[in-house]
């Protein structure tokens, strides 16, 4: 069997996607897959989950295909219900330092100096 | 007996591998005769570009993280087993974000699942109406998929098609002809 030396869905991808389609898919994607993955390992089934949730058994379903677009909200809510984080920002920006140098030539302009830093 | 059904790889991934079928070109070489899934792509380039992307970067998502598990694919089984993308839940539209709007994706494309590894993209259309069959505009593509998938079992069953030694890709002879 000859195989395609070309990726038929990558070129056209690559030569026609939105980035931003593709972040929501894998966002979603990874989402739904997260909070498929926590339910098993907690033993909850979808009419559990549902009951938690306040939502109906098809709501639920909808959001574990993959196709949902979830709000903070939802997030929020499904993170609390379950006990488990669902999203991990990795950089949490703690404090940013803000500098002001001073010239000592008074005619010269005040010149400023911004510099900041983060720590995670 | 109408015509004759060739299978033409498509793309690879880390989980799937995607293939097509070309119809009714026995003479042209498999590498520049258009399957049926190229030719869904050139039409919705043209007609429906963003829910094609999305349509697209879900089947690079799932090929590269996932595998083509079966709540990835819509189940609307009818005389056969093709599916169909998106997926859908319990009749509840699937979502795409067009011009920065959540808005529903009615643009199917019909495929053949043949295990989490492999799966063979046929074509599709705007869906219009609930069920696949009813609708004028994916009616035909609905049922040709559902014929394909059948041949494409059958050439299984006769060993024409066969799996490869862990279940994670096909294998077939370059000259075969399936007949639809």
């Amino acid at each position: 069997m000859k195989k395609n030396k070309n990726n038929i869905i990558g070129d056209w991808l690559a030569k026609n996607g939105n980035p931003e389609i593709d972040r929501m898919v894998k966002h979603n994607l990874a989402i739904a897959t997260k909070v498929a993955h926590i339910l098993k390992e907690k033993g909850i089934g979808k009419s559990e989950f549902a009951e938690k949730m306040g939502k109906s058994p098809s709501e639920v379903s909808k959001w574990l295909s993959g196709t949902h677009n979830f709000t903070v909200k939802t997030i929020a809510k499904i993170e609390h219900v379950l006990g488990e984080e669902v999203i991990h920002v990795e950089k949490e920006y703690k404090y940013v330092h803000f500098y002001i140098t001073k010239s000592k030539e008074a005619e010269t302009p005040t010149k400023y100096s911004f510099m900041s830093g983060y720590a995670s | 007996m109408n015509g004759i059904v060739r299978l033409k790889h498509i793309a690879d991934y880390q989980k799937v591998c995607y293939y097509s079928v070309v119809l009714d070109k026995e003479d042209e070489p498999i590498e520049t005769a258009d399957s049926l899934f190229e030719n869904f792509i050139t039409i919705h380039t043209a007609e429906n570009l963003e829910k094609l992307n999305h349509i697209l970067s879900w089947l690079t998502e799932i090929g590269n993280k996932y595998g083509a598990q079966n709540n990835y694919f819509r189940d609307e089984q009818y005389q056969g087993e093709a599916v169909g993308l998106p997926p859908y839940a319990m009749g509840r539209p699937p979502v795409y974000t067009e011009d920065g709007e959540t808005t529903p994706n009615n643009l199917r494309l019909y495929c053949h699942r043949l295990n989490s590894n492999v799966v063979i993209l046929f074509a599709g259309a705007i869906k219009t109406q609930d069920k696949a069959h009813e609708c004028p505009n994916v009616k035909e593509h609905f049922l040709l998929a559902n014929r394909l998938t059948n041949i494409i079992d059958q050439a299984f069953r006769d060993k024409e098609i066969i799996w490869n030694h862990n279940d994670t890709d096909i294998d077939y002879h370059e000259d075969l002809i399936l007949y639809y």
